[in-house]
């Protein structure tokens, strides 16, 4: 009886004006407690959330709907569901991984409405397409998968290189060959994605005596060659030293294991001096000789020209994005979304996914400044992240935003690339190119020399940006080696600087919810501020995707 | 008038699909899914696969 009239009681206090409301446009920022959507330790929803029923069929039709339809229609498009299949069964970083994508979507989606929801998916969109595009064409081209082992004509026409090598290398036979880089989908996507894969590859490497401290991505790398979990899709590598000069040992690994053609094209850690200039622009040239020699197809101007203009287009949409997020608060790609779609799209090179996407992005932000739609409402802080980012944790931003207002606008990997690539002539182009190799990922920014590194200041004022969400990997020589510098400046400039320790694609190192702890500590201690949703301040996300 | 029926059918067979997916996506059961059951499943097939042994391959540089 007492619980009859409790729930009675219950029901009698209920808002339904409110309710009703909530129920139409989703619940306020501050009221959403997002983190009790959470089960315990899976980061699994217990339900997803519901965000007003606009939004959430939106996301319900043009986001879950419409990824896992499109994934289908791509596996068939790139490929066939029998090679699929195959690459599925074969390799772990494939069957462990790239099912859950859908999840990685929500991770990086959470809270958002509006624009801003739209917009940020379709740069999901683009990334999911063109990682299916890339494995399907390795799954196609494999002699692991296949019963005789054969090598097949795509195997003959697929160029297999190291991913910090740019696509924009191989433009001059875009139309004849196709070119898909060794690591990103084994190691770089599955990270974001789901970081349980890649523990497997580091524990790989370092259970053949490698010690423990060299950069986790190396380790990774290297370690999917332990696992021989690379497929053999091309005749030949064109390798580089990535970021730092510690991983030329994973080259030398790649090699052992490849055994096959290697062309190296290390990246010079300073590359002001013009002579090194010099140098990497013969080193380019030296590439397309290997690859002439060995591949049999004349190097194309045209095709050159052709690409080349065609990732010029996109550099110059890049630049307007930046403009809108740099000077407005009309921005609609939230921080992961910017980071991610721009580190993978100028680092694969020109593809028509990506110029549907910016198409698409570009009439949504067209309508935000028209209508002057603020997409992030509840900002307090603009933050700028700068240096590499922890690989498993890229969707820091979304909960720093839904728990605190600091809304990441830019970061640092997104600004490296900003080159347009002449094509008036070949030494032009040879120029340019060259230039843009030498700003790799992790590269000019990152271990480039303090007077790159130290754009930071530069580009927080180009994009008002009141805090710094500073990444310290701790496993990267590099940039441990300037860290103190970083210390001193913040200090001199008076400028809000928070630490966050990681080790790139390792969990283990520094979990997630101890960044999370970092950030709580700063915004409470330091800040002396309120969260917006107290719920996501302490939860348990450690066996998560 | 049988047309309606089958329409309607069609209709209704439909919108339970739609219905049905709804609840699969609104109460996590994809992700529950491929955490619970399938997840597990690929992680004892991939533990159990024979790997090449990479250090059995000599290492030869062929530098010119």
């Amino acid at each position: 009886m007492s619980r009859l009239t409790d729930t009675l009681k219950k029901l009698r206090s209920i808002d339904y004006k409110k309710a009703a409301k909530d129920f139409w446009n989703g619940k306020p920022h501050g009221e959403r407690q997002l983190g009790k959507l959470y089960e315990d330790k899976t980061g699994l929803y217990k339900h997803r959330e519901w965000r007003g029923v606009q939004d959430t069929f939106y996301y319900f039709n043009r986001i879950w709907l419409y990824n896992y339809a499109h994934m289908v229609m791509d596996i068939m498009r790139f490929g066939d569901p029998i090679s699929f299949a195959k690459g599925l069964v074969r390799y772990r970083w494939m069957g462990q991984t790239y099912l859950t994508v859908m999840h990685w979507f929500d991770r990086g989606l959470e809270g958002l409405r509006g624009p801003a929801l739209r917009a940020s998916a379709w740069h999901y969109r683009a990334m999911t397409c063109e990682t299916i595009r890339q494995f399907q064409r390795m799954f196609a081209a494999d002699t692991k998968t296949k019963k005789d082992g054969r090598q097949n004509r795509l195997w003959h026409t697929t160029i297999a290189h190291d991913e910090t090598v740019s696509g924009s290398i191989f433009y001059p036979w875009r139309d004849v060959l196709d070119d898909v880089p060794l690591q990103m989908i084994p190691y770089f996507v599955t990270c974001h994605v789901n970081n349980h894969t890649v523990l497997n590859y580091i524990d790989a490497i370092q259970s053949i005596g490698l010690p423990s401290d060299p950069c986790p991505m190396c380790q990774a790398e290297a370690g999917l060659c332990v696992m021989d979990d690379y497929p053999d899709y091309s005749p030949i590598i064109i390798t580089s030293n990535e970021a730092c000069d510690g991983s030329v040992a994973t080259s030398i690994i790649q090699d052992w294991y490849l055994n096959r053609p290697l062309f190296a094209m290390p990246q010079p850690m300073r590359f002001d001096d013009p002579l090194v200039q010099k140098h990497c622009q013969e080193e380019i040239k030296q590439a397309w000789h290997f690859i002439e020699e060995h591949m049999g197809i004349p190097f194309s101007w045209e095709q050159y020209v052709k690409y080349a203009e065609r990732q010029n287009e996109l550099t110059r949409f890049e630049r307007e994005k930046w403009d809108v997020a740099a000077n407005t608060p009309y921005y609609p790609i939230n921080g992961v979304a910017q980071a991610l779609y721009r580190i993978y799209y100028s680092q694969d090179g020109d593809r028509e996914i990506w110029h549907e996407t910016d198409r698409k992005v570009r009439a949504i932000m067209e309508r935000c400044v028209r209508d002057k739609i603020e997409t992030f409402p509840n900002t307090r802080h603009r933050a700028i992240a700068w240096s590499c980012a922890p690989l498993y944790y890229s969707n820091w931003c979304t909960w720093a935003y839904n728990c605190w207002g600091i809304n990441c606008v830019i970061n640092m990997d997104s600004l490296m690339f900003d080159k347009i690539l002449r094509t008036d002539t070949y030494e032009h182009a040879v120029e340019d190119l060259a230039t843009y190799n030498e700003w790799a990922p992790m590269r000019a920014m990152a271990v480039g020399g303090y007077e790159h590194i130290f754009r930071l200041w530069e580009f927080m004022e180009k994009f008002h940006c009141d805090m710094v969400i500073m990444y310290d990997q701790l496993q990267c020589k590099g940039m441990q080696g300037i860290h103190g510098m970083f210390e001193d400046e913040f200090r001199a400039r008076n400028i809000h600087a928070i630490w966050i320790p990681h080790a790139l694609p390792d969990k283990r190192t520094v979990s997630r919810a101890e960044i999370r702890t970092i950030i709580n500590d700063y915004m409470t201690t330091v800040m002396h501020e309120e969260p917006l949703d107290a719920s996501l301040l302490e939860f348990d996300d450690s066996m998560s995707w | 008038m049988k047309v309606l029926k089958v329409i309607g059918k069609i209709a209704a067979i439909l919108s339970a699909v739609y219905a049905v997916l709804f609840a699969v996506f609104y109460f996590d059961l994809d992700g529950k899914f491929f955490y619970y059951v399938f997840e597990p499943m690929m992680v004892k097939h991939f533990d159990q696969m024979k790997h090449r042994d990479i250090m059995d391959t000599p290492y030869a540089q062929d530098v010119k």
